[in-house]
């Protein structure tokens, strides 16, 4: 009895501090950032918040540069998704390898490449092609933004191909359908929860980028770059959370009706079998997949490649040499940098994947009807543009009674909060995939809350775990939007060197940089996995 | 259940307080920051001003044959603010002298800016480069502290501020970085002067930064207004303006974009690196003959430095003749671009006579309307 009234205080505990984790690093910075749009020389005032409707064209270019990219990383991610369901094993494990390593996209390296292979001296356009074109403008920004996002939604909705029950593949097989029918009628229709879900996330993560834009946008001029440079170059903090306020708008109208299919992107196959018999590869229809597939598939590889191409090479005297100078330049930028991002990181990661977790566990499992808000709450941060989460975090906590701007801790609290609703998904996601009968058994036989969470949930939601460290170590490692306000001199991370030396136009030394964050993220995800699969 | 929710309670009630207490400081900190709040500030900094002036006199009258000596700072770490990352050979150099670590990040001025008025504390301890614009508006803000370093007795008056609030490192000037591929292509001459630029045949190839983000793109303008006196200057842009395809969002799009041959002519800040990537990716650059803009680098100590003495140190360390030498290298700064009297740069070309004769004292204050009415001009080249 003493031990389960000693549980019992330590379950009330640790749901405290999640609520209140919550409240303070979430829901303080969005309400301190919103109302700053009010203000005008610190006193209460409408101008900043008036003066957003005089000029629309800004909220129709993000909407429509985020509906352009959506539809296209869509159709991108449905191809390539459906095609390596369907082919051949080995090509799956390579093209899987390929999304795997596509999936960490160091911010502003495929624009930068993107000049390098399409510009009006690209490469490709007019090496290869001979044409002269102007790469700025919408069509550069979507077409960039889908092929950094496309690779995360190809791995989601292949994920949910995965969840498809085998015996419906089987039976419609036995019954004569054609592998048309069976990606029309079957496969498509299925994944309709993961597509929408899908399309949320590209939409948020299009029209709260300010990166692209900034590189390849020329005159097109978006809500997120005009809020970035309302901090940069004009110093005025209440326009730059107005014209965020702005942005918010069009992401509410998105997610409000479509968040509960988020649900379906940490789906666990609940324990069916998958189709054994393979699915043949031909047909119209899927021939025209593969086509799509293969051209997203190669494009992709080309632009990594050209990163790889352009960390080992440089211009010298009017030709490219291959040089291992770049690198050399590199070292002195990321010796410390290097240890102190892969901690934050780290840091960022276990705590969001167990935070996820254990939210997760209250709302789904023990039915906790406070945690529907606080699972509400640690979604926010997808919605709000990564600027404006991080000038919340400068405005909150520039005072007492938690005064930590400029410290480390404002940092690594930003990130774990920051990636938060991808891992509170998972958890989610997780937990619906738990027999609640096992958990009943338990307490049946006597366990507390304790053997609950040790003995049941832990050890069934590995896989989720481990899907949620990896998000959130990668995302933390690559994240720039959220903490670029928010570093001082002596916090440092990768991303922001990597910015900087690419705003001082070392393209090389900045592409070296992407590759060095590619391959810690490889590594510590690979042996993440690699630990977590063996310690069974 | 219940305790939970009693427990739960009793937290989200402590949270609301202070939330609303967060909420209330930032209500009264902002409305107080016109007039109690920078007021203290305000006197503090008089009396450290004027003991400080107090005690540079003094040390000018004894030490003025020679740059004041380093001191041991072993221990503490400088934070600075910089334009750039290529400094790291200046701070190893004064940790080499004093002992102190630095540590640096680079940021544009606009940040530094709207960052310490958001934090409501400095940044770093210095700022080291970055438009004379912005060093003036801190000022104003009562954002820098004031120092005059006995090493800055013989920089003249224009580059530095009467009352110590900063000093300049060197200065910038801008021309134009030409490709001459893309414009052989066209069948197109390399233009030699600014008037050359406002020639519709240059249309769509000539790129400039917005100077609302880039420091040497204001300086251009702000300087072909001194240059061709108000009203010809604004016809003048006017006509550049209808040249130019779009304005880069980043202060180095100009030079990266010329040498990616998107575009045939840059504005830029001329240094040795213009030069170094013009011979490796077979560019030009070309000092504009009719007239050179140019803008001051400001370096100023932050109000409320956690380490004010380190960062007078380095003040006195940047203005010495051996740091001056050693900036001029780092940022290839040719002799003419280089406010200490008796140090010799790089010999670039820049041709000295042509630097516009600039009224500085503006440089700050007009920059408000000076952006106004050139984003006026500009607002074609937003797409709609």
């Amino acid at each position: 009895m003493k031990h389960k009234k000693r549980y019992q205080i330590i379950d009330i505990i640790i749901m405290s501090i999640l609520a209140t984790g919550i409240v303070i690093f979430i829901m303080v910075p969005f309400f301190n950032i919103l109302a700053e749009a009010f203000y005008y020389e610190n006193k209460f005032d409408l101008r900043y918040i008036k003066s957003l409707f005089d000029n629309k064209t800004l909220l129709f270019n993000s909407l429509r540069l985020g509906i352009l990219t959506t539809a296209l990383t869509l159709t991108a991610g449905i191809c390539v998704s459906v095609y390596i369901f369907i082919c051949s094993e080995r090509l799956q494990k390579f093209w899987l390898m390929i999304l795997g390593i596509t999936m960490i996209s160091p911010p502003f390296v495929t624009a930068l490449s993107y000049i390098n292979l399409f510009g009006r001296r690209g490469l490709i356009s007019y090496r290869l092609l001979h044409l002269s074109v102007q790469p700025y403008g919408l069509t550069g920004i979507v077409l960039m933004q889908a092929l950094s996002d496309f690779s995360l939604c190809s791995l989601l909705l292949y994920g949910v191909l995965k969840s498809i029950p085998g015996y419906m593949i089987d039976s419609a097989k036995s019954l004569g359908a054609k592998t048309n029918d069976i990606i029309c009628d079957i496969i498509l229709p299925n994944m309709l929860p993961g597509i929408k879900a899908s399309a949320l996330l590209t939409f948020l993560r299009s029209i709260s980028d300010f990166g692209t834009p900034a590189i390849i946008g020329g005159k097109y001029n978006v809500l997120a770059l005009e809020s970035y440079l309302a901090v940069i170059a004009q110093g005025n903090l209440p326009r730059a959370a107005a014209v965020n306020l702005l942005l918010i708008l069009p992401a509410a109208a998105v997610f409000v009706p479509y968040h509960k299919n988020l649900k379906n992107l940490g789906i666990t196959s609940h324990g069916i079998e998958t189709s054994n018999s393979k699915i043949v590869g031909k047909g119209i229809v899927y021939n025209c997949i593969k086509a799509i597939a293969l051209f997203f598939l190669l494009w992709i590889s080309m632009q990594y490649i050209s990163i790889i191409f352009s960390a080992f090479t440089r211009m010298k005297k009017g030709s490219l040499v291959i040089t291992l100078e770049n690198i050399e330049e590199t070292l002195p930028y990321i010796n410390q940098t290097t240890l102190r991002s892969i901690i934050y990181s780290v840091i960022a990661a276990s705590c969001g994947s167990i935070m996820g977790l254990l939210i997760g566990y209250y709302m789904q499992i023990r039915k906790i009807k406070f945690f529907f808000w606080i699972d509400l709450a640690a979604t926010l941060p997808y919605v709000i543009p990564g600027t404006f989460f991080g000038l919340g975090y400068l405005l909150a906590f520039r005072q007492p009674p938690l005064m930590i701007t400029g410290t480390a801790a404002i940092v690594v609290l930003n990130v774990i909060f920051k990636q938060l609703p991808f891992s509170t998904k998972i958890g989610n996601a997780a937990m619906e995939g738990i027999n609640i009968e096992a958990v009943n058994a338990v307490r049946d036989l006597g366990g507390g809350r304790h053997n609950e969470i040790l003995d049941v949930i832990l050890p069934l939601s590995r896989r989720q775990l481990g899907l949620s460290f990896i998000n959130a170590f990668t995302s933390t490692m690559t994240t720039i939007g959220s903490i670029i306000f928010l570093i001082h001199p002596g916090h440092k991370v990768l991303t922001l060197v990597m910015f900087d030396v690419i705003q001082s136009g070392k393209y090389n030394i900045g592409s070296v940089l992407a590759l060095w964050i590619i391959i810690i993220c490889i590594v510590i995800n690979g042996s993440y996995m690699f630990i977590t699969s063996h310690s069974s | 259940m219940k305790n939970f929710f009693k427990v739960f309670a009793g937290i989200m009630f402590a949270g609301l307080v202070l939330c609303a207490c967060s909420s209330q400081n930032t209500a009264s900190s902002s409305s107080s920051d016109g007039s109690g709040a920078s007021k203290d500030v305000q006197q503090s900094s008089d009396s450290i001003s004027k003991d400080e002036s107090g005690k540079v006199s003094e040390k000018n009258d004894s030490g003025s044959s020679g740059d004041k000596a380093a001191k041991d700072l072993s221990g503490t770490t400088l934070k600075v603010v910089a334009t750039s990352d290529k400094y790291v050979k200046l701070f190893d150099e004064f940790k080499k002298q004093t002992g102190a670590d630095v540590e640096f990040l680079s940021m544009s001025s606009g940040e530094v800016l709207s960052r310490a008025k958001a934090e409501g504390k400095p940044m770093a301890d210095v700022w080291f480069g970055g438009g004379l614009d912005a060093f003036m508006a801190a000022k104003a803000d009562g954002m820098l502290e004031l120092y005059k370093s006995p090493n800055a007795g013989d920089i003249p008056d224009q580059y530095k501020d009467a009352d110590g609030a900063w000093v300049a490192k060197g200065i910038t000037v801008a021309g134009f970085l030409v490709n001459d591929s893309v414009l052989e292509e066209k069948g197109l001459a390399v233009p030699k002067t600014w008037k050359d630029l406002e020639d519709e045949k240059y249309k769509g190839e000539i790129i400039m930064s917005d100077p609302s983000i880039s420091g040497t793109n204001y300086a251009v303008i702000k300087g072909l207004l001194d240059f061709y006196g108000e009203e010809k200057g604004w016809e003048y842009i006017e006509k550049l303006n209808s040249n130019i395809a779009f304005y880069g969002k980043r202060g180095k799009d100009p030079q990266e974009k010329t040498t990616a041959g998107e575009f045939g002519i840059g504005i830029i800040p001329v240094d040795e690196s213009a030069f170094d990537a013009a011979e490796d990716n077979k560019l030009s650059v070309v000092y504009p003959e009719d007239a050179l803009p140019w803008v001051p680098e400001g370096t100023a100590i932050f109000k409320g430095s956690d380490n004010l003495e380190a960062a007078k140190a380095f003040i006195d360390f940047m203005l010495t003749k051996e740091a001056q030498e050693l900036i001029a290298e780092l940022d290839g700064k040719d002799t003419a671009q280089i406010v200490k009297p008796g140090v010799k740069g790089l010999s670039l070309g820049l041709p000295k006579d042509k630097l516009i004769k600039q009224d500085l004292s503006t440089f700050g204050s007009s920059r408000e309307k000076v952006l106004e009415k050139f984003k006026e001009i500009a607002k074609d080249k937003v797409e709609k």
